[in-house]
């Protein structure tokens, strides 16, 4: 039964349409296709040695020789880097919801006087090209001796353009009634923000968490130059310095490669139906 | 969802498991080089002398075992001599962005070793520290070759490092794919191309009998530019004709468009239209992947210097005994290597102390003048554990100035040689007899002389009808402009 | 002694403050609510942004400032052929973002939306390269689009008795290449909006189309499109916003090359910085010249979707 889109039931009579629906499901095969085999290839190609991946040209392996896979997450320390990650992204997380949820929170519901000053500040940030500012940047954070530590990376978080406009978007569109009980019943403006406002806005806590685990995952050049190479070095940092040491070895890398994608393709696979759902939901109100 | 933390708790589990696992394997691996630590003196230096240095040029952890169990051996000599002195090893890859920022913020390794291009830039950047005190208090001023001098230090004779080794450019051979070829002597050596004409004829005869490419030419960024100044000098471009030249008025200029320098880069060309004999990709390629390429055979000659033999052999996984470096052809114009090298610098932080501190480990590592007992075993067992790896063990270029030192490394290589000399023989008579001149880089911002040429090669390698003379004087043009914003109109 | 009347009058004062006191503190307490949130914008935003702006007008040793030079850095700078080069060349990426980028996700939406079963899974799949760090993407790219036999898409086309092809070396495919690879990334995702939107459609506005009369192309020209339209525009300025950033896909790709042919304005940026020269003054100068171009950009969208929404 087809009782959602644009080709409907009673179109299917025809042939010409069956045709069509058909390829339509060609089209998603390939489209999975694409969005999948370079996490396939690339898996497959941690399997072969050097002389076998400058030469072959065979998608599949030899040999499925895990002992390679084994070497290189013993010699990059996998594990220790995983957990630095971990904590990584759990300050990043909670700062990026606190912090940008609360100034949203005023832009968009207590919206004091002059505040739509700030929201055009906070708009403007969203263009400036954040790569000249590192090391500016960089240097106030030393001058603050706040480096070696997670600190400036889970704060970076809490000042997010784009985190802050989109819990903008969520707030307005939020019953102005249930802030204003909250107000009657005598929540001040803080405590509305932690009894009603977030507990109504679960969808877009879920959307900007997840982006932000990705993004605390995913980056580099700021923890690299935080953190340094030292015992804190997240997985990205560990590959950014693996990829520009001089004598590197492909096979390496492209182990390096898989194991900086294992965990977040876990984790999204457990829990992809909450962020689907809630990206959708998000969607619709934005 | 309970099912779900369940799978990732059992995950975790299993990391924390494998990494238990890890010490086991690392330690395992106990080596023969260091034995010869056992030599190197564990008497007191100074026990007074109180800091703590972080040492850039310690092994990456993605290091062979043998390599770090020997840094690690240096380290527990370094807590006999200096005993309040703390050692942190920090691998540093050094690169001009990664430093910058580190340097600024006071995280930079107390020692880094940046290539021979860097240091002029880095000293009048204020981004190193002036050591010419403690290495006097070393007593290795004078071994300072004057060029050395010159490279290290500023208009006022402080100087900021000092030299870890030198390098001259050769090429790296693949025998395996001579010997396919059939490019053999009778000897069962490698026919070595002689000029720059034999080169693509040998490549050409390597393209059509094995399908390799007879050459990699890394032209991504600036390493093309690179090394086609080598091949311009050896077509003539050197004195009234030089790349680049101070005019009667002191202002410095651009000169790409020279007969010979023209007639360089027209070789080049036909590298990939005429005789077809590079890499696919060379225009991505860089240094490292370039000797990948050779490495696993799928290049057979590469333009690379007596310093990075390891990376094609131990690295690429080529046996030693296919492995050859020869003299950089020689062209119409005559026979120049680039010789350049690598040194130690210091964070602009560091203390007087901390540049002794750190002095005092490279001596032990053996990176000092000195030919005494212990600094010997030092060296040893560096060559032991290069013999190890199956690193070709080689008579390093000589940074310094003392007759004796080169002496001792000489005799060091050669009992612990692992490869047959005749397939290097060329190579370094050339440094001895004259056959080759050397010649360091061009003088003024090579970096961005180098990427103006890296495009023009870009360009008429992948453009059949690119042409040669234009787009050397656009690139000259540029490069000109720069002169002038940098240097000229200052 | 105090009269009375003084205290009265103070009182009075007291209480015409305690009647004002609630809004002001009311407005005090928002402040302070946002403080946290704007204390880390100006440390991690705007503060690094006004030391760049100013290092753009001075001479500069690395990040140390040496003398005032007004404008100097970015006249220098419009003389130079290589940023007329990456200024086109943005501008380009720009172009072929929005052929490739913008119609991919719409397209997606609308095929995946069509389908019935297996429609959590695709949509699920089409997200994955959305998930995974960018660095880590970009490096499997430069071995699939390897110019070598061994370059994956090479393998590919051969299977299929197509020529190897050196793709990154192709100074008229580089920048649709890297366009394609930044698309791979992100397209899953976006498609993920706008069937958000496709699924707030009223159904029965395809009922009605249907009845009188249209078909499938006249529906999704009419119905589908329009219902879409406000979503797609604010995603484009995102898109150009974020593409008009390039950066690490020609760094690590190409380096820029070949002769220049994928230099963005970015990674001019970049160069001029760490390339060899540590121009901070003219890398400030050039990041100050995108900032500006961008919000060209907002102030023109703005403009339009206000003339839009007057004539709703």
């Amino acid at each position: 039964m087809k009782r959602t889109g644009i080709i409907r039931d009673f179109d299917k009579s025809t042939v010409s349409v069956k045709i069509g629906l058909t390829v339509v499901y060609l089209i998603c095969l390939v489209i999975v296709l694409i969005s999948l085999f370079p996490v396939f290839w690339v898996s497959m190609a941690g399997f072969k040695d050097l002389k076998e991946f400058m030469s072959s040209i065979a998608i599949l392996p030899a040999a499925f020789d895990f002992s390679r896979y084994f070497k290189t997450w013993t010699q990059l320390n996998i594990v220790q880097n995983y957990l630095n990650s971990l904590y990584a992204i759990l300050g990043s997380v909670f700062c990026a919801l606190i912090f940008n949820g609360l100034l949203a929170y005023g832009l968009a519901i207590l919206k004091p006087r002059g505040h739509k000053i700030l929201q055009n500040l906070v708009m403007f940030s969203l263009l400036i090209p954040a790569t000249i500012s590192l090391v500016p940047l960089f240097m106030n954070i030393q001058n603050l001796n706040l480096g070696g530590f997670f600190t400036p990376l889970w704060l970076a978080a809490g000042a997010s353009a784009f985190y802050v406009i989109l819990f903008r978007q969520f707030f307005q569109s939020l019953p102005s009634s249930l802030i204003e009980a909250g107000r009657i019943d005598g929540c001040s403006q803080l405590q509305t923000f932690f009894r009603i406002v977030l507990p109504l806005s679960k969808p877009i806590c879920v959307v900007v968490a997840i982006f932000a685990i990705n993004g605390a995952w995913s980056d580099f050049l700021l923890p690299y130059l935080v953190l340094g190479q030292g015992r804190w070095q997240t997985v990205m940092v560990r590959l950014f310095v693996f990829s520009t040491q001089q004598t590197i070895n492909y096979d390496d890398l492209m182990r390096a490669v898989v194991f900086s994608m294992i965990p977040p393709i876990i984790l999204f696979f457990a829990f992809q139906k909450q962020l689907t759902e809630n990206i959708v939901t998000v969607g619709i109100k934005g | 969802m309970k099912k779900r933390i369940r799978f990732l708790a059992i995950l975790a589990s299993l990391c924390i498991l494998l990494t238990a696992y890890t010490p086991a394997v690392m330690g395992s691996s106990a080596s023969a080089a260091s034995s010869e630590l056992e030599g190197i003196s564990a008497e007191v230096v100074d026990a007074d002398l109180t800091c703590t240095i972080t040492l850039g040029n310690w092994p990456p952890d993605t290091a062979p075992a043998a390599e770090l169990a020997l840094f690690e051996g240096y380290r527990a000599i370094m807590q006999l001599q200096y005993p309040n002195v703390t050692v942190v090893p920090a691998y540093f890859s050094y690169t001009l962005s990664n430093y910058l920022p580190m340097a600024r913020g006071g995280t930079a390794p107390t020692v880094f070793q940046p290539p021979f291009t860097d240091p002029q830039l880095l000293i009048n950047q204020n981004l190193v520290a002036d050591v010419t005190d403690a290495l006097e208090q070393f007593g290795i001023l004078e071994k300072f070759s004057p060029s050395f001098v010159e490279l290290l230090g500023d208009e006022n004779g402080r100087i900021y490092g000092l030299p870890r080794d030198g390098y001259v450019l050769g090429m790296h051979i693949n025998i395996n794919l001579f010997e396919q070829a059939g490019l053999m002597t009778d000897d069962g050596l490698p026919m070595i191309p002689k000029t720059l004409q034999e080169l693509a004829e040998y490549g050409q005869i390597i393209r059509e009998k094995t399908g390799k490419a007879g050459l990699v030419f890394p032209a991504s960024e600036t390493f093309g530019g690179w090394l086609y100044t080598n091949i311009a000098w050896n077509y003539g471009a050197v004195g009234e004709n030089a790349l680049q030249y101070q005019d009667a008025d002191g202002r410095w200029m651009a000169n790409f468009t020279s007969e010979p320098a023209v007639a360089a880069m027209e070789y080049l060309r036909s590298l990939r239209w005429d005789y077809d004999i590079l890499n696919a990709d060379a225009t991505t390629t860089d240094w490292a992947s370039a000797h990948s390429f050779l490495g696993t055979g799928e290049a057979a000659m590469n333009f690379a210097a007596d310093d990075s033999v390891a990376e094609p052999t131990a690295g690429g996984g080529l046996a030693v005994d296919k492995f050859a470096l020869i003299p950089f052809p020689a062209g119409p114009g005559g026979a120049y290597a680039l010789t350049g090298g690598t040194c130690f610098m210091f964070a602009p932080d560091t203390t007087h102390d901390q540049a002794v501190a750190t002095l005092g480990f490279l001596r032990i590592i053996g990176m000092l003048p000195f030919a005494s007992d212990d600094i010997v075993a030092g060296m040893r067992a560096g060559a032991a554990a290069r013999r190890e790896r199956g690193v070709p063990v080689l008579p390093p270029i000589p940074a310094w100035n003392d007759a004796d030192f080169i002496a001792v490394q000489r005799e060091i290589a050669e009992e612990y040689a692992n490869v047959d000399m005749r397939l290097y023989q060329d190579f370094f008579d050339s440094l001895t007899d004259g056959s080759v001149a050397l010649k360091g880089e061009e003088p003024v911002f090579a970096q961005q002389l180098y990427r103006e040429l890296t495009s023009v090669i870009q360009r008429l390698i992948t453009r059949e009808d690119a042409d040669v003379l234009r787009a050397l004087s656009q690139a000259q043009e540029r490069f000109q402009e720069y002169l002038d914003d940098e240097l000229n109109n200052r | 002694m105090q009269s009375p009347l003084i205290l009265l009058c103070q009182r009075k004062e007291v209480g015409a403050v305690g009647k004002l006191k609630p809004r002001t503190r009311q407005q005090m307490i928002s402040w302070l609510i946002m403080l946290p949130g704007i204390l880390l914008f100006a440390f991690f935003v705007w503060a690094p942004l006004l030391q760049s702006i100013q290092m753009s007008l001075y001479r500069t040793r690395n990040i140390e400032l040496l003398e005032f030079v007004g404008f100097n850095n970015y006249i220098s700078i419009f003389r130079r052929e290589e940023f007329h080069q990456a200024l086109v060349n943005t501008f380009s990426y720009t172009f072929w973002s929005l052929l490739i980028g913008f119609l991919i996700p719409i397209f997606m939406a609308l095929v995946i939306g069509e389908t019935v079963r297996g429609k959590g899974f695709f949509r699920t799949a089409a997200y994955v390269p959305n998930i995974l760090p960018g660095l880590a993407a970009i490096i499997l790219w430069t071995a699939f689009f390897s110019a070598e036999a061994t370059g994956v898409i090479n393998i590919l086309l051969s299977k299929l008795g197509i020529e190897r092809m050196a793709f990154l070396s192709q100074a008229n495919l580089v920048i649709p290449i890297i366009v394609l690879t930044a698309t791979w990334k992100g397209a899953g995702a976006t498609a993920l909006i706008y069937m958000a939107g496709l699924s707030g459609i009223n159904p029965e506005l395809y009922e009605a189309a249907t009845i009188d009369g249209a078909g499938i192309i006249k529906r999704i020209r009419h119905i589908t499109l329009p219902a879409i339209f406000s979503l797609g525009s604010t995603l484009l300025i995102l898109q150009i916003i974020s593409i008009f950033q390039i950066m690490y896909e020609p760094l690590v790709l190409t380096k820029g090359g070949p002769d220049n042919a994928s230099l963005s304005l970015m990674l001019l940026m970049w160069r001029y910085a760490f390339g060899g020269t540590m121009d901070f003054g003219r890398a400030s100068a050039v990041a100050v010249i995108i900032s500006v171009i961008l919000l060209g950009f907002t102030a023109l969208y703005s403009i339009v979707n206000r003339r839009k929404t007057e004539w709703e």
